[in-house]
């Protein structure tokens, strides 16, 4: 870690700008963010659902880049989360990503929000095989620590540190 | 005003500093961290200070919220943490305080072979183990399980593996908790989970896992070496490795249970990610089944590990594992929450020991040891980098009376994975590593760049500490020769 950027009692966070997937289908709008261990994500979306989108998409950027065409089948799920305010449906969403993809072996790269409430959302995800897929880096879940979801000139900004 | 007194640390002697309980309101107790002026300055660097305090916020906490020289910046708690709760006091017992990679640890076998009898085979060695012990993220291996059976494995842990045939009863002997924890159930492990760690047993996983082969090149207690039959120039092999998909889901369902214990049980804490309950409420008690089976899945799957390691020496040498003496030296989990009985101001106690990235050190005597190593005290792997040294250090009655009979567990990280990526050329990172005489095979290069030697505190640095403070002692130091990263 660079040791002016990151400081104690909370001093202010500074950004790289990650590298965009170039299979992406749609606009990314993520940074990544120093932490000594984990990963760091600062994710942006005019609205909450593509916020939520975007969140989703970054912890599959972030880990994996497509590279070979080894199965060409798509898998399309529905994914429904409820939850008890906005910071546990945001994790809660993460991480049954994250989970899905890590027990059906595939990558998603494109997600669609049908309806996003403060407490319940429905998505359908859309994904293909782990093998298409050079993976970096296992994210074993998203966490509290530091978690920070808020409105920024309309804006919606999320901030999420990834277990790696 | 110096960085320290910024940081609210207190120095009470050369190797143990304080962060007093006024520092934040709804600490109930101190914290301490173990670690000389050299180290405080990385410590220093990110938020883990931070992360003690509010571990201090954790009902029934006992003495202290500790942390081990190797500590960093993690989630919830610090990697390198140490928190024991009372559990007749109300005591809690928190997920983060283990960590997604339950059981996340560490075991060391010997070998009869000696260097310069096999510096010829390091390559062939190295070649063998990456081809055969499946690595890399997501990886699965040849070891397919039906459910049934991979609910027995969650009950038997290692021995599930000795009774299929890859391994001994010694090496159980020579394992943490004779490897596997009573009290796992399998019904408190979600469908979710089986599927996630399905077909991952003997698999090295990714990250900072690996398997190394290593030379011994420093003894520093020889009685204690002759004891554990180690010399200078004997061959070593380390396997660091954990619960796989397995640990990580039974971690993420109880993290969302466990936040709404908060409100159920009126706990406070500063991170939501120290979601816990106490240790005697169905969600704690749920939790601990669960967390127990997740911990006898990794050591199942470290005795597998072991099994194919021991399968490959015997094919690239042409002799059994038994002529070339691997033997399991011990195997140590540093991912785990532990029920252990401590005298607490003149009253033995029960009490919930969460170690996060720290290892179990029990000194000579203590019942918990096999018969082996009643006398000589538990024996504590610690793996540093890939490019530098790991140790073996045996506990301390010390440590029992400190740290609730805990030690560090690594090297402890440095910089972050992108700083690592910015700053380092994999093509240099491995000439380096050759002209140390390592060879490395690992499943990516971004691995390679994230997992660098200079991206880690000095493990030399890191044992100075624990040893001189007396919570671990030295026994002899490893280099490594051949690495297989995942």
């Amino acid at each position: 870690m660079s040791r002016s950027m990151v400081r104690l009692h909370h001093g202010p966070l500074n950004f790289c700008k990650a590298k965009i997937c170039s299979q992406s289908h749609q606009v990314q709008n993520y940074e990544v963010f120093e932490h000594t261990a984990d990963i760091g994500l600062r994710i942006k979306g005019k609205d909450l659902k593509e916020l939520f989108q975007n969140a989703g998409l970054a912890v599959f950027q972030v880990s994996s880049r497509r590279q070979y065409v080894k199965n060409k089948a798509h898998t399309d799920i529905i994914i429904k989360q409820k939850a008890e305010n906005l910071d546990e449906l945001f994790i809660n969403w993460l991480n049954e990503l994250l989970s899905i993809s890590a027990a059906k072996g595939i990558i998603f790269h494109n997600i669609k929000i049908r309806s996003l409430q403060d407490k319940a959302l429905e998505a359908l995800a859309t994904g293909s095989s782990v093998e298409n897929y050079r993976v970096n880096t296992e994210i074993k879940a998203a966490t509290y620590h530091q978690l920070k979801i808020e409105q920024i000139n309309g804006a919606w900004v999320a901030e999420v540190i990834l277990d790696v | 005003m110096s960085e320290v007194q910024e940081c609210h640390l207190e120095k009470i002697d050369d190797y143990r500093w304080r962060i007093p309980k006024s520092y934040k309101g709804g600490m109930r107790v101190p914290g301490i961290i173990y670690a000389d002026e050299k180290l405080l300055k990385d410590i220093r660097q990110d938020k883990a200070v931070e992360q003690v305090a509010n571990v201090a916020f954790l009902p029934g906490i006992v003495n202290a919220s500790l942390a081990m020289p190797d500590i960093h910046w993690g989630y919830g708690f610090c990697i390198g943490g140490v928190a024991a709760t009372d559990i007749e006091n109300g005591g809690v017992i928190s997920p983060a305080g283990v960590g997604y990679d339950i059981n996340c640890g560490v075991r060391m076998l010997k070998t009869s072979l000696f260097y310069n009898e096999i510096k010829d085979k390091i390559k062939d060695l190295t070649y063998a183990l990456f081809n055969d012990v499946p690595s890399g993220v997501g990886s699965k291996g040849d070891i397919r399980v039906g459910v049934k059976e991979e609910k027995e494995i969650l009950v038997k842990g290692a021995a599930w593996a000795v009774a299929k045939g890859y391994g001994t009863q010694d090496d159980l002997e020579c394992t943490e908790e004779f490897g596997a924890m009573q009290g796992a159930d399998p019904q408190a492990v979600s469908e979710r989970a089986y599927e996630r760690g399905k077909a991952q047993s003997g698999t090295l996983g990714s990250g900072n896992h690996f398997l190394e082969i290593q030379v011994i090149d420093q003894l520093y207690d020889s009685e204690l070496c002759d004891t554990f039959g180690l010399n200078l120039g004997q061959v070593t092999i380390m396997i660091h490795s954990g619960s796989r998909g397995l640990g990580y889901q039974v971690c993420d369902d109880y993290v969302r249970s466990m936040v709404h214990c908060l409100q159920k049980y009126n706990i406070s804490v500063p991170d939501r990610q120290l979601g816990c309950a106490p240790v005697n409420s169905p969600e704690g008690k749920e939790y601990l089944a669960a967390m127990k089976c997740a911990a006898n899945y990794a050591w199942a799957n470290r005795q597998c590990l072991m099994h194919l390691t021991r399968g490959v020496f015997e094919r690239v040498l042409n002799k059994s594992w038994q002529k070339m003496g691997m033997e399991l030296i011990y195997d140590v989990a540093h991912n785990i929450a532990k029920i252990e009985k401590y005298n607490i101001d003149g009253k033995e106690k029960s009490l919930c020991v969460h170690r996060k990235g720290a290892t179990r050190a029990f000194g000579p005597g203590n019942p918990a040891l096999p018969a082996r190593y009643k006398k000589t005290g538990q024996p504590v792997i610690i793996p540093g980098d890939m490019g530098r040294n790991s140790y073996l250090l045996v506990g301390t009655k010390k440590a029992e009376e400190e740290t609730f009979g805990s030690t560090c567990h690594g090297a402890g990280r440095l910089k972050s994975r992108t700083a690592a990526s910015r700053s380092i050329n994999v093509g240099v990172l491995l000439k380096d590593l050759e002209s140390k005489g390592i060879m490395v095979k690992a499943s990516g290069r971004d691995t390679l760049v994230e997992e660098a030697p200079q991206v880690y505190k000095d493990v030399n640095e890191v044992v100075n500490v624990v040893h001189n403070a007396g919570i671990s002692k030295r026994v002899c130091r490893m280099r490594p020769l051949g690495v297989i990263k995942g």
